[in-house]
């Protein structure tokens, strides 16, 4: 067996360190083959023969993978899937099946059995590796994407700017949030807010993309904060664009008697008459230049602390990390 | 028997699905999307002068795909919040009419003609986003376009009832379909989430008074109309002297030595835009 329990090693993996996936076969051949598709630093297998015995590393230790061949003698493959996705802390969790011909004679019910994907014997070794991939791909994908704007979400955004460290590779990375967001919220309701943050995803997509790059990164973080990463020659520009586009367009989201007044007026809970300003947006920038930054909490620590300063502004601005100057 | 024909064309006229446009604006949009250094406030004055590409691009803003249906009236900030692949895809996705409907250019001239005399009229009342005006004056006879792509056959039995009549374009409407495009112009404003400004323009355009919530774009595309109509820039339809509606300039707060100030200034305005001619 080779349930060996080695300290996972530092690799290339998605998220920068090397993938554990559990595969559930009693099939010694299938298991050789997946061990000689990836190298032990990007994706490591974790082999058991039998189901039962593997189920209380899944919930103690949940792997990045969990492969299930249905020859399992002892528990189903179903069974193994049904018991990782019912729980809400597991249901990420990528489930592949392994299936033979015969299992494909019976229609499957796959709302009931919430696989991932399927292998298919006679398997051809390139075909697992890209189905496996791709598996994996699409559950970081499904699990990091803001249910909102469907932009890349926190470990996403922390991968990439670790990426770009580890490569050395000169880059700017902006904070955006939005002023005024929550007396928005609270004067229109919540549906009324996400209508703003759709339209400030796409501002600051469609902006950071008409300036090209194959650097170039939108996230959401979640609420009114946006992560965008760029070329560090191109991200002034590219700020005053954005902040043009949302100024020109965030007043339509306001009912006309507000927008005339420019200005919200509501009433706060101790009974005194307060006004808000229209919504501006205030962007934070950083730069990673000559290997400057180390770890991605040193790029989003300098950003927070440059966030407060483009705050001071009630209008929509951009402020750019002036330490950068002086390099 | 009139319910039934009005269902049915409804259902007709929103099962639009390629709504296409003369060659003219389109090719030069299509050169333009094609490069990438292009701005979107350029590609956007472009589109701003045709009237199936606008309608195009805020059916498409609208939806309630990207989030925030009935927001956007403005070209540039639709093409801001589109993208430009999206702009490539309604420009690539977008016909041309066949030869048979190439009579179209009178109305196209006509609409492009509206939208301009209700930029200048906004201007000259000093109402907010005279660019709004434009964009609801352009699309003041959509309905028309509509119809004439959807059912042909109507559009040619109104065609005919206009000369056989000698009436205006709405009447003719109204005695074959039994309602007028001002009506088209409200099912495919809200089928396609427009925001409301806009629609009330498009809908209310022959009778200002009746709109509720904007009156003043109402009556803007009112009087558009109906000086676009007197120059005889382009062809609506018919030869008809539309009836006029003096309410619109109570709307407006207009005098009559307002009205002349608008007047000179859109015959400069005419014969900046006749060079852009539909003609092929």
């Amino acid at each position: 067996m080779n349930n060996d329990d080695d300290l996972i090693e530092e690799g290339e993996g998605l998220a920068g360190r090397a993938q554990v996936a559990i595969v559930l076969t009693p099939d010694e051949q299938f298991a050789a083959l997946l061990k000689s598709l990836w190298s032990p630093e990007i994706l490591r297998f974790v082999v058991y023969e039998q189901g039962r015995a593997a189920i209380d590393l899944l919930f103690t230790d949940p792997p990045d993978l969990l492969v299930v061949d249905n020859r399992l003698a002892d528990i189903t493959g179903s069974e193994v899937a049904s018991l990782v996705k019912s729980e809400n802390v597991y249901r990420q969790l990528p489930v592949i099946l392994c299936l033979d011909p015969g299992d494909m004679e019976r229609a499957w019910d796959w709302t009931a059995v919430e696989m991932d994907d399927f292998l298919l014997r006679p398997l051809i070794p390139a075909e697992v590796k890209a189905r496996i991939d791709l598996t994996m791909n699409r559950a970081l994908r499904a699990l990091d994407a803001n249910p909102l704007t469907k932009l890349p979400g926190n470990t996403s955004i922390i991968q990439r700017i670790q990426l770009l460290i580890d490569r050395g590779e000169d880059f700017a990375l902006a904070y955006c949030d939005l002023d005024y967001f929550k007396s928005f919220n609270d004067k229109y309701g919540f549906s009324r807010g996400d209508e703003v943050l759709m339209m400030s995803a796409r501002v600051v997509v469609n902006t950071i993309k008409s300036f090209g790059g194959a650097k170039s990164f939108v996230g959401h973080v979640g609420g009114d904060d946006f992560v965008f990463i760029m070329s560090p020659d191109l991200v002034e520009s590219a700020c005053k664009q954005v902040v043009a586009s949302f100024d020109a367009i965030v007043p339509q989201f306001y009912d006309l008697k507000d927008r005339e007044q420019g200005c919200i007026v509501s009433t706060d809970r101790q009974g005194e008459v307060r006004t808000f300003p229209l919504m501006a947006v205030s962007i934070a920038v950083i730069f990673n230049r000559n290997k400057r930054l180390k770890h991605y909490g040193e790029a989003s620590a300098l950003a927070m602390s440059l966030k407060k300063k483009a705050k001071e502004n009630p209008k929509s601005c951009y402020v750019l990390d002036q330490r950068e100057s002086s390099l | 028997m009139a319910e039934d024909l009005k269902t049915e064309v409804k259902g007709m006229v929103l099962a639009v699905r390629d709504l296409p446009t003369l060659p003219t604006v389109l090719e030069e949009v299509s050169k333009l999307v094609e490069n990438p250094d292009v701005s979107t406030d350029k590609i956007g004055k472009v589109i701003s002068t045709d009237q199936v590409l606008t309608a195009k691009v805020l059916k498409m803003v609208n939806s309630p795909i990207y989030g925030f249906p009935g927001r956007i009236s403005a070209i540039n900030h639709a093409l801001v919040l589109l993208g430009f692949n999206v702009i490539r895809g309604i420009i690539i996705s977008t016909s041309v009419f066949d030869i048979m409907n190439q009579n179209m250019k009178g109305l196209w001239e006509h609409s492009l003609g509206c939208a301009t005399a209700a930029n200048t009229i906004a201007r000259h009342a000093d109402l907010d986003g005279p660019e709004e005006y434009s964009v609801s004056g352009l699309l003041h006879d959509l309905g028309k376009v509509v119809t004439a792509v959807q059912l042909p056959q109507m559009h040619t039995a109104i065609q005919e009832k206009v000369k056989e009549k000698d009436v205006t374009w709405l009447e003719a409407e109204k005695l074959v379909l039994g309602f007028g495009h001002n009506r088209i112009n409200a099912w495919l404003a809200d089928h396609w989430h427009l925001p409301n400004n806009i629609k009330e323009g498009m809908a209310y355009h022959h009778a200002p008074h009746l709109a509720s919530n904007y009156p003043a774009m109402a009556a803007t595309v009112h009087l558009a109309d109906f000086l676009v109509k007197l120059y005889e820039y382009g062809f609506s339809g018919d030869d008809q002297v539309p009836p006029f509606n003096p309410e619109a300039l109570t709307i407006l707060k207009l005098r009559t030595s307002d009205l002349e100030k608008i007047l000179d200034d859109l015959s400069d305005k005419f014969v900046e835009i006749s060079d852009l001619s539909f003609e092929q």
